[in-house]
């Protein structure tokens, strides 16, 4: 049997931004707040106007902040990239080694045994001018 | 040294890559840099800016985690140390953040009261909304428009700007109370009452 803590209004109606974030979870004592709100209808009435107030909150602010980035910021910063990719304040530095060795064997009965290993590396550093 | 960092990308991929993949988030980057810095040509600036950093960093980020949070945290980086040097922002008095759960403690709101701030939200203008969040302080705003926004969970935000999840708690708590006490003078001003209505004339 489990025990659950009674707490008073004040601190259910003070764990409201979890509740509404959905991250009850999170908050001291989530069994004691679930128990309050079933014997308690006005905290359970505030905790739902809550609730609708911030669905309500949120399609109010995506509605009203949906501006959209103008053309020549995508142009400008397009370009910037392509700039910083072809060379400018970039600096890259390339460093390819090849290597071929070439091994050669003749065993007792005159069998040439002719081998060839290649080995190849590259190594790519950028180094970006930093403008501050 | 993990195998993947010896596969060398090449600078055309990783800039088709960086196209395709953080170049989609320009629109709400630069809606959130509007809130940020509350005018169009540093909003311009700060997400030049913002993908200029992202780009040469663009190695450090881990494929498979999620970019547009991380595209936020550098926005937000950037923003702070870059845009707001100059600007006189009120400080968040000492203590402030810790002792919000005494401060959120309210009572129960009245059905009525319930209703009228509901109506006035709905008829609240655009203008007026951005308005009211460009009035809060800096640190509550941000909080408010990733979360509500973005959608970003209060951990992610934490991440976003740097400061434990509990203050974001805090932040989102009280720039809420804020905005709504905002838009609520907002609609009385425009005539939509918010108080609970009395009995009326035949």
């Amino acid at each position: 049997m489990s025990y659950i803590e009674e707490i008073p209004c004040i601190e259910v109606l003070s764990a409201v931004v979890f509740i509404v974030e959905g991250v009850k979870e999170d908050t001291r004592n989530p069994a004691a707040i679930e128990s309050h709100l079933n014997s308690c209808p006005n905290c359970r009435a505030e905790v739902e106007h809550e609730q609708a107030m911030h669905i309500l909150m949120q399609d109010v602010l995506r509605r009203s902040c949906d501006e959209k980035a103008p053309d020549d910021l995508h142009r400008s910063i397009h370009e910037e990239l392509l700039r910083q990719v072809s060379g400018a304040g970039v600096t890259e530095v390339v460093t390819q080694i090849s290597m071929t060795e070439i091994s050669i064997e003749l065993d007792e009965f005159g069998n040439v045994e002719h081998r060839e290993i290649q080995i190849e590396q590259t190594q790519v550093l950028r180094f970006t001018d930093d403008k501050e | 040294m993990a195998s993947k960092d010896l596969v060398l990308e090449s600078a055309e991929d990783r800039n088709l890559r960086f196209e395709r993949d953080a170049l989609v988030f320009m629109d709400p980057l630069y809606a959130a840099a509007l809130r940020y810095t509350k005018n169009p040509e540093d909003a311009r600036d700060l997400v030049q800016d913002t993908y200029l950093k992202a780009f040469n960093s663009f190695h450090q980020f881990e494929e498979g985690t999620n970019l547009r949070a991380w595209l936020y945290r550098v926005l937000t980086t950037t923003f702070i140390n870059s845009y707001r040097k100059n600007q006189r922002r009120p400080q968040l008095a000492a203590g402030e953040l810790e002792d919000w759960q005494i401060a959120a403690a309210q009572t129960h709101t009245s059905d009525l009261g319930k209703s009228a701030e509901t109506e006035a939200l709905e008829n609240l203008p655009d203008s007026d909304i951005k308005r009211a969040l460009h009035e809060i302080p800096e640190e509550f705003r941000m909080a408010v428009y990733l979360a509500d926004v973005e959608g970003f969970s209060y951990k992610e935000i934490a991440e976003i700007v740097n400061v434990p999840a509990g203050t974001v708690m805090s932040r989102l708590h009280r720039g809420r109370k804020l905005l709504r006490e905002k838009l609520t003078d907002y609609a009385k001003e425009l005539g939509y009452s918010t108080e609970p209505k009395k009995g009326e004339k035949p």
